[in-house]
């Protein structure tokens, strides 16, 4: 499973070059970073591993990437930062799929984690992985210490009560019925979007931004990860389960923008929030192509 | 359970996202935006862009050149918008021509950054050889419209580059790169802004006070004749005018090819063309505007879809748009009984008794007519006259009819010798100028002098040199801004006044341009005695 390489998910242009390119780095940083439990820990390793190592897009991990190179950092600050942000995305896939989630049976075109190692395992595996998520930011030496720890507090922001697991108990007490638009981008903004403006927030300071810098990039992750979760909610309702590899329809019976807002408003939004988004880039010029690129990934998407 | 709320609008979803922090009201996204939407997104910028561009290009090209519209506001800002009108034509085959260049691009970078310079470097082609073909002096003042053209093409530029990679991001999904919106804001602002500075400090030039002339004794008679070809043809009639002419003392300078109203111009005003304005018969009209030479580009409309529209109409040569002014008339503003007439350019003028040129014509049949008209006119009104001019047309508009020909000449023949015997006797200081506007190689254009018993000779003049000789015969002192001299050896010593004054200043109208319908019927005429086709 090591090493091993997804087809690309993308279609053409900077942001399927720049992950082509940076895939093998990051794979290799996420394997090489798994944490190494005690011999009697059971199939703690491989659950570990399975929710780490299969092939996935990697969007939040690239966006890290992409950000520290769009504010010429060196490599190494954002590689530690696009690990540690997988590895929370990671763990929150595993719990979002146990059964007393969203109790889904499948998860990047295979069977879901606590279907293969059972329930118990799956959330020991997710707690793992969010404990190494900040172990690998506390031990990075190439970012200076200040900025470790304001990277680790807006990971942690973005994990806690105000960031998923906040989105979570919001997403599971709401009412589908009764929901509205401002409600339901509470929940988004904290269960999905909180994680996608880490990683690149997180990738930029790995790399000194400046706070126009961040400013910028902030609004172009805000549009871009709401833009994605509607596109995600789409997909959901009118995707086809083996492109997407994951079941669809399961949300029918949550709140999402798909059932609040209808797909035609869905697909108009999400073009003015991408298009806010490549406009939030405009200060970078060249440099943000492959961020904005991404932009045009999400709008063309179909798994 | 409770109810549903309602779905909300477009218009209210979007709103929430803003109130929530998305889709960010301070993002400017005009252009882009409007480009991925659909085909109008990006035409509709590139089209205005460009046709404001190019408008404002022509329109500093004729302020800068054509003075009456450099001192009105009212004139330049009507003119900017029908040029605007005008350039939407051009503008929008440009802007179709990008849309297949951008949708088949495949380096949609660098053909934006080419494509921009394209439409950058054509608006300030269009100033620049613009306001040099016009024939102005280009003063310096010309190039303050420098800015806001510059201005305008920049803008146009980062349109053209903006829309040309949003509309190949569309159509290829290669990323664009973003253009700097607030460069075009501050661009836009700034073309504003030196518009309003240039319009509201222009003031017209104060008019130099009149030169105080030490009157002479005797008429000078100035005698214009076209069409004689003293040194090629010689047909009997030009024989004998050339021995007659022989007598006097003789400026020459070679002759050039112009059209009538340039050359007679140049003589009657001591100045070139480029500085009097006057080059062509025929100007244009555009609607609700005084006459204009056609700016660079716009022929295609000036002179034929606009003519046939009747949005434009057609505009002989006048002295609306003379800006220097002629012997005759400084003659008057000095206080000196002046006649003219029949004169390329001619109009009226405190002061002066001007018979024009459209006046003439327009009692005439042909050539012979043309002058019998003139030299009535002269004959009847220049008793009492300190200055008298007049032109004749005949032998020029006769020039392909033999016959007439030889009636016209013969006719001059009369009228000079007369005039030759009053000068000898030193009645009047007589001026005949001999000036063809199409003349054969190696045709010399004349000054010829007869001023009591001055002997004959022959020295090079220059054709500026006429009209501060003959208001410096007249007593007039001569202006030091004229490119001519007053032509001492041609007349007896001390007959020429020596002082001089700075200026005349420019020729400042006091009417307004001639009616339309005179227009058509001076038209109508040039080209049935053959000066138009």
């Amino acid at each position: 499973m090591a090493g091993s390489r997804a087809p690309s998910p993308f279609s053409g242009g900077a942001f399927e070059r720049y992950a082509a390119a940076s895939r093998p780095a990051l794979e290799s940083a996420l394997e090489r970073n798994l944490p190494v439990p005690a011999r009697s820990a059971g199939a703690l390793r491989e659950a570990v591993e399975y929710a780490v190592l299969t092939p996935g897009k990697r969007v939040r991990p690239f966006v890290a990437m992409a950000a520290g190179e769009l504010v010429r950092a060196k490599p190494a600050g954002p590689l530690a930062v696009a690990v540690a942000v997988e590895y929370v995305h990671c763990a929150s896939l595993v719990l979002d799929d146990l059964p007393s989630m969203d109790d889904a049976a499948r998860r990047r075109g295979r069977p879901a984690l606590h279907l293969v190692y059972g329930s118990a395992t799956a959330e020991l595996a997710s707690v793992t992985l969010l404990a190494r998520a900040f172990e690998t930011l506390a031990r990075e030496p190439e970012i200076p210490a200040g900025v470790r720890a304001r990277i680790v507090e807006e990971l942690a922001v973005a994990v806690g009560a105000a960031g998923c697991c906040g989105g979570q108990a919001a997403d599971l007490a709401a009412n589908p019925a009764a929901i509205d638009l401002d409600e339901l981008e509470g929940i988004h903004a904290r269960k999905t979007g909180a994680l996608f403006v880490a990683a690149v927030r997180g990738g930029a300071l790995a790399g000194r931004a400046t706070e126009g810098a961040l400013e910028a990039l902030t609004l172009y992750a805000r549009n871009l990860g709401l833009a994605f979760q509607i596109t995600d909610d789409l997909l959901d309702r009118e995707g086809d389960p083996g492109e997407l590899g994951k079941d669809t329809h399961r949300d029918a019976h949550r709140a999402n923008f798909a059932t609040v807002l209808g797909a035609d408003l869905c697909r108009a939004l999400v073009a003015e929030l991408l298009d806010t988004a490549l406009t939030a880039l405009a200060p970078f010029r060249r440099r943000g192509a492959v961020l904005a690129d991404l932009a045009r990934y999400v709008r063309e998407r179909r798994s | 359970m409770s109810e549903a709320p309602p779905r909300p609008t477009l218009e209210e979803a979007r709103e929430r996202l803003r109130r929530l922090g998305y889709l960010h009201g301070t993002v400017e996204r005009f252009v882009f935006r409007r480009a991925l939407e659909d085909l109008s997104g990006f035409f509709v910028p590139v089209l205005a862009a460009g046709a404001i561009a190019l408008a404002l290009a022509e329109t500093a090209a004729v302020a800068s050149s054509q003075f009456r519209y450099g001192g009105s506001p009212r004139s330049v800002a009507l003119l900017f918008l029908e040029l605007a009108i005008v350039a939407l034509l051009p503008a929008g085959v440009f802007a179709a021509m990008l849309l297949l260049a951008a949708a088949r691009s495949r380096r949609p970078g660098r053909d934006a950054a080419v494509s921009a310079l394209i439409a950058a470097i054509g608006v300030l082609a269009v100033w620049l050889a613009g306001t040099w073909r016009l024939g102005a002096d280009r003063p310096s003042t010309a190039l303050v419209w420098g800015v806001p053209v510059s201005l305008a093409a920049l803008l146009a530029g980062a349109t053209v580059r903006a829309a040309f990679l949003a509309r190949a991001f569309t159509r290829s999904g290669r990323l664009p790169e973003r253009p700097r919106r607030a460069i075009l804001g501050f661009a836009a602002a700034g073309a504003l802004s030196v518009a309003v500075v240039v319009f509201a400090t222009h003031r017209e030039p104060a008019r130099p006070a009149p030169p105080l002339p030490s009157p002479r004794r005797g008429t000078v008679v100035a005698v214009g004749i076209d069409g004689l070809a003293l040194d090629s043809r010689h047909g009997p009639g030009e024989s004998a005018i050339a021995r007659m002419l022989s007598a006097g003392a003789t400026g020459w300078w070679d002759a050039r090819r112009a059209s009538p109203a340039e050359i007679w111009t140049d003589l009657a005003t001591g100045v070139p063309a480029a500085r009097h304005g006057v080059r062509a018969l025929e100007w244009v009209r555009p609607f609700g505007l005084p006459p204009l030479r056609p700016p660079l580009a716009t022929a295609w409309y000036f002179r034929g879809v606009g003519l046939a529209a009747r949005a434009v109409t057609r505009a002989p040569v006048s002295a609306w748009e003379r800006r220097s002014p002629a012997f005759w008339e400084v003659a008057g503003s000095a206080g000196l009984p002046a006649l003219a007439v029949g004169w390329w350019a001619s109009g009226p003028w405190d002061g002066v008794e001007v018979v024009e040129n459209r006046e003439v014509l327009a009692r005439s049949a042909g050539g012979l007519d043309a002058d019998a008209v003139a030299i009535e006119e002269f004959e009847r009104r220049s008793a009492g006259r300190a200055l008298a001019a007049v032109y004749l047309p005949g032998a020029d508009i006769l020039r392909d009819d033999p016959a007439g020909r030889r009636a016209a000449l013969a006719r001059l023949w009369l009228l000079l010798d007369r005039l030759i015997a009053r000068g000898r006797r030193g009645e009047i200081a007589l001026v005949v100028i001999a000036a063809e506007s199409h003349p054969a190689p190696g045709a010399r254009g004349r000054v010829v002098v007869f001023d009591g018993a001055f002997p004959a000779r022959e020295v090079r003049v220059r054709p500026f040199d006429v009209a501060p000789s003959l208001l410096a015969r007249a007593g007039v002192p001569a202006a030091r801004d004229l490119a001519g001299r007053p032509a001492s050896d041609l007349f007896p010593p001390g007959s020429l006044e020596t002082a001089t004054v700075d200026t005349y200043g420019d020729r400042i109208a006091t009417t307004t341009a001639p009616p339309r319908e005179t227009d058509r019927e001076y038209l109508e005429k040039l080209k049935s005695l053959g000066y138009l086709q």
